[in-house]
């Protein structure tokens, strides 16, 4: 699916999240920016509504996939 | 109020909810400064137009996106600027509850200033700029009393070259008359804030549609 945007070039950033120390960080979603200054101003303004104890965000080329759903086990 | 004009009309989604985010941490950030100054013996004003201290650049609503971008990155630095120097001063309540404020804002200035650099108007940031220093005010009036006292952690000079840093923008118009310079309001020309605003923030348009003892 395509969007249509107004920056040049975007790229997308996997949001992660978590409610207490104990808990794991988990994905609770993505924003698209086209700087890591912008994608941290829209994680915080679109996923706030929980009380995170600690929220992070990583460019999803930054994610190095080893395989994907279907694919066998290397 | 301003930022909540755009919440359905920024150029992408993700902008929208950024605007409506704020929109809400700066009506958060007025209930903690107004239940601050109750604390600190400050009288209530009443809610009529001349008492509106609002910066001309809110007078009427915005007609660009450029126009909130220069908004955010420039009139909402110099705000943050100030807090930033209260939350620095002396007074005990003002330093311990504006913290979270100056966390909060900290998202506002990395919108502010990623957009700047794809839709900067120079017209738009420079009016922003020259209302944010009308606001600060001039030199050896009462915000440079404030930090001789220590209630306020920086000077008129301090926040101005802050300011100018963290916007990148050269001054390009003529130096302030500060003739005219209205201490109250902390502006320079007459005016103020659009009466279809005006309505909204007064809850008129609700008491109209609610009478009283309902």
């Amino acid at each position: 699916m395509g969007f249509v945007r107004v920056h040049d070039e975007v790229q997308e950033y996997e949001v992660f999240a978590r409610k207490t120390r104990l808990e794991p960080l988990r994905q609770v979603g993505a924003v698209v920016a086209p700087d890591d200054e912008l994608a941290m101003a829209y994680a915080r303004a679109t996923y706030d509504e929980e009380r995170w104890v600690e929220m992070m965000i990583v460019p999803k080329a930054a994610v190095i996939q080893l395989w994907a759903p279907g694919e066998a086990e290397a | 109020m301003r930022y909540a004009e755009w919440c359905i009309a920024a150029p992408t989604l993700e902008a929208d909810i950024a605007a409506a985010a704020m929109g809400l941490d700066d009506i958060g950030h007025s209930r903690v400064l107004y239940g601050s100054l109750r604390e600190l013996g400050t009288p209530d004003v009443p809610d009529e137009p001349s008492s509106y201290a609002n910066v001309p650049y809110l007078d009427r609503p915005w007609t660009d996106w450029t126009a909130f971008v220069a908004a955010n990155g420039v009139l909402d630095n110099a705000f943050t600027l100030m807090i930033e120097a209260l939350a620095g001063g002396n007074v005990e309540v003002l330093r311990s509850r504006l913290k979270k404020m100056l966390q909060e804002e900290r998202y506002h200035a990395m919108h502010g200033h990623s957009w700047l650099r794809e839709s900067r108007s120079a017209a738009a940031v420079e009016q922003a700029r020259r209302d944010a220093m009308v606001w600060i005010g001039p030199e050896g009036d009462d915000v440079d009393d404030l930090h001789g006292k220590g209630i306020l952690s920086m000077g008129v000079r301090e926040l101005r070259r802050r300011l100018d840093e963290q916007v990148g923008a050269a001054p390009t118009s003529s130096p302030i008359d500060w003739k005219a310079w209205d201490t109250t309001r902390r502006r320079i020309s007459p005016g103020g804030i659009d009466e279809l605003t005006l309505g909204v923030l007064q809850g008129l348009a609700e008491k109209r549609y609610m009478p009283a003892g309902a």
